[in-house]
């Protein structure tokens, strides 16, 4: 009865956020209701809400995810310093010339761009007002512009340091504890934010180069959808191009492989990194532009993310409160357990589930809802590895981002493309780049060495 | 009448954006301190809890406080499939049914749950757990009361502006 009442709340949580009311007071709202609606029934004691108080002052006084507000004030303030913009011009101009060229300049700007922010949205709207724009300019195919944009875009959740792997790895590090204490391992191994972040790198590379050898594809097999640049004659050649994309691409690199470094060499704490960076991210903004004037936007925008992130997860917490008081958990934990194909298939399950509820949710809802119900089970299960289970959700997450119709990712895009993209256009554009994701996700099912390798090789006991 | 509602939602705005702009000076406390502990230790080899827990304090200011401020400025998130397509009216009616069916009785049940907590850390003046930390804990856990209360109150503010536009004649909306 409290099983079918937990399941009940789940489509209704899925049904109510269509709505369009906020997302954390939705599920905050419908959770009381099915937590009223259990205790009239006897099924739930609604004492067990007590809790709330404490686990929320728990999110208050978490450490791990003090990280979270300093990298968003880093990849805002890297954004108002223009370096994309700059990046862009040049990097186009050293590859413009080649067919194809623009379009790789485009994924290795967005790339660096991803990697400074880590939010999925800013990315988008940055590069779709910046570059779909240039790319149509010098007569590019809508569709291909429209998808390389959009999936450059989604690299920011899981390019380290990406605040979905902080609030992944934050998850997961709970879930893995649980899961070995229920094992009876009391002198549990811990998985970290630093681990999850060894372990995005090569995936997030390998994604990288895919796309870049399909936009080299594209320009081989059909040149017309991504014709070469007319060289501009007033533009700077040769070793004056060369000083101009030094100047440009090695600050703001410098800082990310500085930030990245030391967190994975084990110097400093994520928490700890991310404050150099968004301190480093203020010196480079004021060489660009003079620090009047920018610092209090930089401050409203970074307050306004972080308040949105953790009071989503503030709901998911009453959530998961009264899915548990319902028994959910248990249901969750028998359903994966007795599927048939054993570990492969509950895993599978999980995969399919996430990349479903993609379509409602976005990825921090999915990770403050879904992750801390189905990881402690899977994470009982014999060769589940933390960090690899940590990539594969991720990858989904980051595919169910651009995934048509409602990749939320494609409504960013679709809100500041120019009017002659076509929603159809954009969806086109997708599908070849979510492909390959499903190709990545299959390729680390396969070979869960490409995203356990690296962490266990740095932080081997 | 419509001009003495509309005044009480302004007075809400003015209130909820004022715990708002704290939050968001806590924002860079959190990159200025965080990064002074950085150098601390890292430079000089010296370690203050006391200025860590400081950080922590500020952080969870930035988000509690900001919290009522950002849904005056509509920016948490919505699934918005719908919602952007809707006409003004819709979407007063999403907002007003929202703010009345869901936000409006969890702030309530917070509020009334976390009221004995915070009176329990107050009665003792709890501090920290480490004997050298920031002797604050309770003035932190009220935080969570005046979270609870501020996003009430904007959920006033939100439902009185939502009931206007539905109560408005609908001709007026043609541009």
């Amino acid at each position: 009865m409290g099983e079918t009442l937990a399941v009940a709340m789940v489509l209704a949580v899925c049904a109510l956020l269509l709505v369009g009311y906020p997302v954390a007071f939705t599920l905050a709202g419908v959770s009381l209701g099915f937590a009223s609606l259990g205790a009239a029934l006897g099924i739930m004691d609604f004492a067990l809400l007590g809790a709330l108080p404490a686990r929320i002052f728990g999110i208050m006084t978490n450490d791990v995810l003090l990280a979270i507000p300093l990298f968003i004030f880093m990849g805002v303030m890297l954004e108002r310093s223009r370096i994309a913009e700059e990046l862009l011009e040049t990097m186009g101009r050293l590859f413009g010339r080649l067919p194809g060229g623009l379009g790789v300049s485009v994924i290795v700007v967005g790339v660096l761009l991803a990697a400074a922010k880590g939010v999925v949205g800013a990315t988008t709207v940055t590069m779709g007002l910046i570059v779909l724009p240039t790319m149509l300019r010098h007569g590019y195919d809508k569709a291909l512009a429209a998808g390389t944009v959009a999936a450059t875009a989604t690299l920011a959740q899981i390019f380290p340091p990406a605040t979905v792997l902080v609030l992944l790895g934050d998850q997961l590090s709970n879930s893995y504890q649980a899961a070995q204490l229920a094992k009876g391992n009391f002198a549990p191994q811990t998985v970290t934010v630093a681990d999850l972040f060894a372990g995005a790198i090569c995936p997030a590379l390998v994604l990288v180069l895919l796309y870049l050898l399909y936009i080299v594809a594209v320009a081989v097999v059909t040149p017309k959808k991504s014709p070469a640049i007319a060289a501009d004659p007033s533009a700077p050649r040769g070793a004056a191009l060369g000083a101009r994309l030094i100047s440009a691409l090695v600050a703001p690199f410098a800082l990310i492989l500085a930030v990245l470094g030391s967190i994975l060499a084990g110097i400093a704490t994520p928490t700890e990194a991310a404050s150099v960076g968004a301190v480093g991210a203020i010196l480079l903004a004021m060489r660009k532009a003079g620090a009047k004037g920018f610092l209090i936007p930089v401050m409203i925008r970074t307050t306004q993310i972080t308040s949105m992130i953790f009071v989503i997860l503030v709901g998911a917490t009453v959530f998961s409160l009264v899915f548990r008081g319902l028994g959910g958990d248990g249901l969750v934990a028998r359903t994966l357990t007795n599927l048939p194909g054993g570990v492969a298939g509950a895993v599978l399950a999980v995969m399919a589930a996430v990349f479903l509820l993609g379509f409602v949710m976005d990825a921090f809802e999915i990770i403050f809802v879904v992750v801390p119900i189905v990881a402690p089970v899977l994470l009982q299960m014999p060769g589940v590895d933390p960090v690899w289970l940590g990539i594969m959700l991720a990858v989904n997450l980051q595919t169910s981002y651009m995934h048509p119709p409602l990749g939320p990712t494609l409504f960013y895009l679709r809100g500041v493309a120019p009017p002659e993209v076509t929603t159809r256009d954009i969806y086109l554009g997708i599908i070849p780049f979510v492909l390959i994701q499903l190709a990545m996700l299959i390729a680390l099912w396969f070979a869960p060495g490409l995203a356990t390798a690296l962490p266990h090789r740095l932080y081997a006991p | 009448m419509r001009n003495t509602t509309a005044r009480i939602a302004d007075e809400i705005d003015r209130i909820t954006a004022a715990i708002g702009r704290i939050a968001t000076w806590c924002s860079l406390y959190v990159v200025a301190a965080e990064f002074a502990v950085v150098v601390l230790r890292y430079a000089l080899g010296f370690g203050s809890i006391r200025l860590q827990e400081s950080v922590l304090y500020a952080h969870a200011g930035l988000f509690m406080l900001a919290a009522a401020w950002v849904l005056q400025t509509d920016q948490h998130v919505r699934v918005d499939v719908f919602y952007a397509r809707g006409t003004p009216r819709t979407r007063a009616a999403v907002d007003l049914l929202g703010a009345v069916v869901f936000l409006l009785p969890f702030a309530a049940v917070l509020f009334a749950l976390t009221l004995p907590y915070v009176e329990r850390s107050w009665h003792i003046f709890e501090g920290s757990p480490q004997p050298s930390g920031l002797p604050f804990v309770y003035l932190l856990k009220t935080i969570i009361l005046v979270f609870a209360a501020s996003i009430g109150l904007q959920g006033v503010a939100q439902a009185i502006r939502a009931a206007l536009i539905l109560s408005a004649p609908s001709r007026q909306q043609s541009h």
